[in-house]
């Protein structure tokens, strides 16, 4: 270890960096340290003239080592380990010390950050004394890929797989293909049937070659890992069946919020207070009536029915604006003679084509009434002489008038929810759900159809309210994500994971119950467990809980981590 | 207890020539472009929506569509072409028959067929009237004009323009009564103590006879005109109801009466020539449209003005049976005129405009005098 030869270059990140700390000063005080061969500042260390300078001294001084003092390791640990690559170092020699978010834009006081700063240096000269070199690997990976999920999403996706070439196992857990779209008769904006936009879908679907499609099926359990997954289902006659899918993406969609908790709109209680999807059957079978068979002459369409709500969902579920200003205009178009109202606390009919419909409603004569939303509105039987079924009493907004509309028909924009099984799928392939119970992406702009576990995406109405533009365009993207992985034909494994030394474990399974990832199986037949590379993510869990301190976590040893906290002090 | 809707009223409106209620979204570009519209009067904006609504109640107790002089602005300003200032004009004319206790106006503005044989009729019952009357009652010779055996005798056209001046007035102060009752016990209205209805009663006049708050609008050209045609109507009544026989003495010109009536034709044929002219052209908003009754009261102004003008000619002209006849032709154009507008149409708003304007002067010193609403408005915001 006496030999190594480290090279430390501070960065000056233009004057980010070298405004409060004193570069020159942290580049003097590392040269002090032992070990150290070379110290230096630059102005940008990430630029190319920097990386250079970097190459150019570990050939020409033989530098062993590298630490770089410059930014967050998650902005440029990979621009630098590339460099020091390109030198003929292994790259998990390099060791990163935050001087930036961590020290100059945080303080202002210049001389104590530069303390600070050269402590940070110094941790990190003293932890990539005991950087070891490490290797990337690869798996070989399997290229069909589970689909859970047949609606919108889940076809479009499994046709895009199939086309690809692909092998596809699409899962539906009801006895038909086309989940809640099927349920719809003509979609916003352009007044498309939804059985058209379907029907060729499920027929290319079920002559597929590529294509295998479990109906009345369910997931039952999801072992292996990226590229390798063992799913095992239930199917239709009760068998259980194991297959072999390299990747799986979840589109299980969503189910719509039950009217009847809110007990003021009577719905269950008011035969002629329905949900939206209950006016949809109505327009596809063309019996627009009360259910006393009579034509409606008073139809009040209340949106926001359990969305943007303290008490039910605070978000906004995005599509029922639109299609209730749908509504509105087409049941004006079978109905001229009947008042047609929008109760809204907020109107925002978004996306392509939608706003059209804000303006086709209003130019067909519906009106719009704006409630606040802690302030529902109450909907009652009205009394035989009020020559309507039902009375709407609310405090309208805009006029400040506290009124009470005849309705003879209300139609309640419910709003979207995770499906009642959601948490239980989320269990068994391992991904995780927000508060209100729709799945987490793995980032939400830069990546939002991959999860945490690797191999597992989400697409559609299931990761969050969606309409079917969008809910198409997610599936595709997963398809996208996946494609690339099988052309590349195998999955690379990070250098960096745990593994369990086998002579020191007592087989206790601590670590099984810690990790986040589900990458410790239990081997049995040798009494040990065994964590599978592929899946383990390095966070530390089963080292830091393991009682025996069986497990290793490479790039992150025990000597790493003490000569760094012994650097910093 | 909250308003009843009544859904059906924006479509009733559309009779009324309020036609596009529906189109506003609330922003309040029209109430910011109108000189008028502060609160607690926001104007065209709260009409419109009480409109949308169907609140019938608080539109029928509204003061807002009387305090609105329709100079355009708003239309101009409507982001969706919703012509908030032809709404104010229909809502006018619906308060007009919501006024009215006898439901003629109603019928009259639904419907431009009745209005027209209602002029047809009373124009035909008033020309058989007064030449059954001149043959029987009168002078007998229809080539005598003026002085004794006039066949049209002044005193015996007094007497009829007396009584049917008194049973208007008695129309117009019921429909006026109406009025108060509406908007001084509405939804909004705080109870007013008597003594300011004293303190304030010079409004009355005072707008009545400037219209000072027209002026206020950005254009002010249809106040002049106004004006004119309002003072040159008013001449005109004033010399036909209390200088008739200077009025039809002659054939020589007497320049003390006659000099007043020459300006007041002027007047008259002016105003509404250029209104018409205006309205054909539609060369302002205030004149895109144009309901029937606007071209019934225009038509019949210019009508009466125009025979009162070739009957004076005619008698100075020495041709008293043509005047006679063109005399009669012009009473059939002047009852009718009257009998219908002034108190079941266009003419009542002579009364409810600056009655309005009395009204939210009352309704702004009660409440700067710390009474509260005692009416719905009370209950659901209870004052501390």
């Amino acid at each position: 270890m006496a030999e190594e030869r480290i090279g430390v270059y501070v960065c000056n990140c233009g004057t980010n960096i070298s405004k409060v700390v004193d570069v020159d000063a942290v580049a003097g005080s590392a040269m002090q340290i032992p070990g150290v061969a070379i110290a230096r500042s630059y102005k940008y260390m990430c630029s190319n003239p920097g990386q250079e300078m970097i190459l150019k001294d570990i050939q020409d001084n033989g530098l062993t080592r590298v630490v770089v003092a410059s930014c967050s390791p998650r902005m440029h640990e990979p621009t630098f380990r590339g460099a020091i690559k390109r030198a003929g170092l292994n790259p998990y020699l390099l060791e990163m010390a935050n001087i930036r978010e961590q020290c100059s834009w945080i303080h202002d006081d210049a001389a104590a950050a530069t303390e600070k700063a050269k402590a940070l240096v110094h941790a990190a000269v003293q932890r990539v004394k005991f950087n070891e070199p490490l290797e990337s690997r690869s798996a070989p990976m399997c290229p069909s890929t589970l689909v859970i999920g047949g609606g919108v999403t889940g076809l479009t996706a499994a046709l895009e797989l199939a086309d690809a070439g692909q092998q596809v196992f699409l899962v539906e857990k009801q006895d038909h293909l086309g989940g809640n779209v099927a349920r719809l008769d003509l979609t916003a904006p352009y007044l498309d049937s939804a059985q058209d936009i379907l029907h060729s879908w499920i027929s290319r679907v079920w002559s597929h070659p590529n294509i295998r499609v479990f109906m009345n099926a369910e997931l039952t359990a999801l072992t292996g890992f990226n590229g390798n997954f063992k799913p095992r289902l239930r199917t239709e006659d009760g068998e259980s069946l194991e297959l072999d899918a390299g990747s799986v993406l979840v589109c299980t969609g969503y189910k719509e919020f039950d009217a009847s908790r809110i007990a003021q709109y009577g719905y269950g209680r008011l035969p002629d207070v329905i949900t939206s999807f209950e006016l949809e059957a109505m327009l596809r079978n063309g019996t627009l009536q009360t259910r006393a068979g009579k034509q409606p002459r008073y139809v009040s369409i209340i949106h926001c029915v359990g969305s943007r709500s303290k008490e039910f969902h605070p978000y906004c579920s995005r599509v029922c604006c639109t299609a209730g200003l749908k509504y509105a205009f087409e049941v004006k178009s079978a109905l001229p003679a009947a008042h047609v109202a929008n109760l809204y606390s907020d109107m925002e009919s978004f996306g392509k084509g939608c706003e059209d419909f804000y303006r086709k409603a209003s130019e067909a004569r519906t009106s719009f009434m704006m409630f606040d939303k802690d302030e529902l509105p109450v909907i009652r039987e009205a009394a035989p002489g009020d020559g309507c079924n039902l009375l709407i009493t609310l405090k309208e907004q805009l006029s400040g008038e506290e009124m009470e509309m005849p309705a003879d028909l209300v139609v309640l924009m419910v709003s979207m929810e995770p499906r009642e099984d959601a948490a239980r799928l989320a269990r068994l392939v391992n991904i995780s759900s927000d508060k209100d119970g729709w799945f987490i992406e793995s980032h939400p702009k830069l990546d939002p159809v991959a999860t945490t576990t690797d191999g597992v995406y989400i697409a559609g109405a299931c990761q969050f309210p969606r309409d079917i533009p969008e809910s198409v365009m997610q599936g595709r993207a997963a398809v996208a994500r996946i494609l690339a992985k099988v052309a590349q034909g195998r999955i690379a494994i990070d250098a960096v994971y745990s593994e369990v030394q086998d002579k020191l474990c007592s087989g206790c399974r601590t670590c099984f119950s810690m990790c986040p990832y589900g990458a410790v199986e239990y081997l049995a037949d040798k009494h040990k467990s065994h964590i599978i590379s592929a899946v383990c993510k390095a966070c530390g869990c089963c080292a830091a809980a393991c009682p025996a301190g069986a497990i290793k976590v490479r790039h992150f040893t025990d000597e790493q981590i003490y000569g760094q906290i012994e650097g910093v002090l | 207890m909250a308003v009843r809707a009544n859904p059906d009223l924006i479509d009733e409106l559309q009779h009324f020539g309020a036609k596009d209620a529906i189109k506003c979204y609330q922003c309040g570009n029209c109430s910011a472009a109108c000189s008028h519209s502060e609160d607690p009067y926001v104007f065209p904006r709260k009409s419109m929506r009480y409109l949308q609504m169907g609140l019938e109640k608080p539109l029928r107790s509204a003061l807002d569509p009387w305090l609105c002089y329709y100079c355009g602005k708003c239309s101009e300003q409507c982001p969706r072409g919703a012509e908030p200032g032809e709404t104010m004009m229909g809502v006018r004319r619906w308060l007009t028959s919501q006024y009215d206790f006898t439901g003629i106006s109603r019928l009259l503005y639904r419907s431009w067929g009745s209005e027209l044989a209602a002029i047809i009729v009373v124009a035909l019952l008033t020309g058989a009237g007064f030449l059954s009357f001149g043959l029987l009652g009168g002078g007998g010779n229809l080539a005598v004009y003026d002085g004794p055996g006039a066949f049209l005798p002044p005193h015996a056209i007094h007497v009829f323009d007396w009584t049917m001046g008194a049973l208007l007035g008695l129309l117009l102060s019921i429909n006026c009564l109406r009025m108060w009752q509406f908007t001084m016990h509405g939804e909004h209205a705080v109870p007013v103590p008597f003594s300011l209805y004293v303190r304030h009663l010079l409004l009355l006049p005072l707008h009545f006879f400037t219209q000072k708050r027209f002026r206020h609008c950005e254009d002010k050209t249809p106040w002049t005109n106004h004006l004119i045609l309002m003072f040159s109507y008013l001449t005109m009544l004033t010399l036909i109801m209390v200088f008739l026989k200077e009025m039809q003495s002659g054939p020589k010109v007497n320049w003390y009466a006659h000099s007043f009536g020459y300006l007041s034709a002027i007047g008259l044929v002016a105003t509404s020539i250029f209104a018409i002219r205006g309205r054909l052209k539609k060369d302002a908003a205030y004149h895109r449209h144009s309901h029937e009754s606007d071209w019934m009261f225009l038509g019949l102004l210019l009508f009466v003005s125009i025979t009162g003008i070739i009957q004076h000619v005619l008698h100075r002209a020495g041709l008293p049976m043509a005047a006679n006849i063109t005399y009669i032709v012009h009473l059939m154009g002047v009852v009718p005129m009257l009998a219908l507008e002034v108190p079941f149409s266009k003419w009542s708003h002579l009364a409810y405009r600056p009655l309005a304007i009395y009204f939210a002067q009352l309704q702004q010193a009660a409440q700067a005098q710390g009474i509260r609403p005692s009416g719905r408005l009370a209950k659901l915001n209870p004052v501390a």
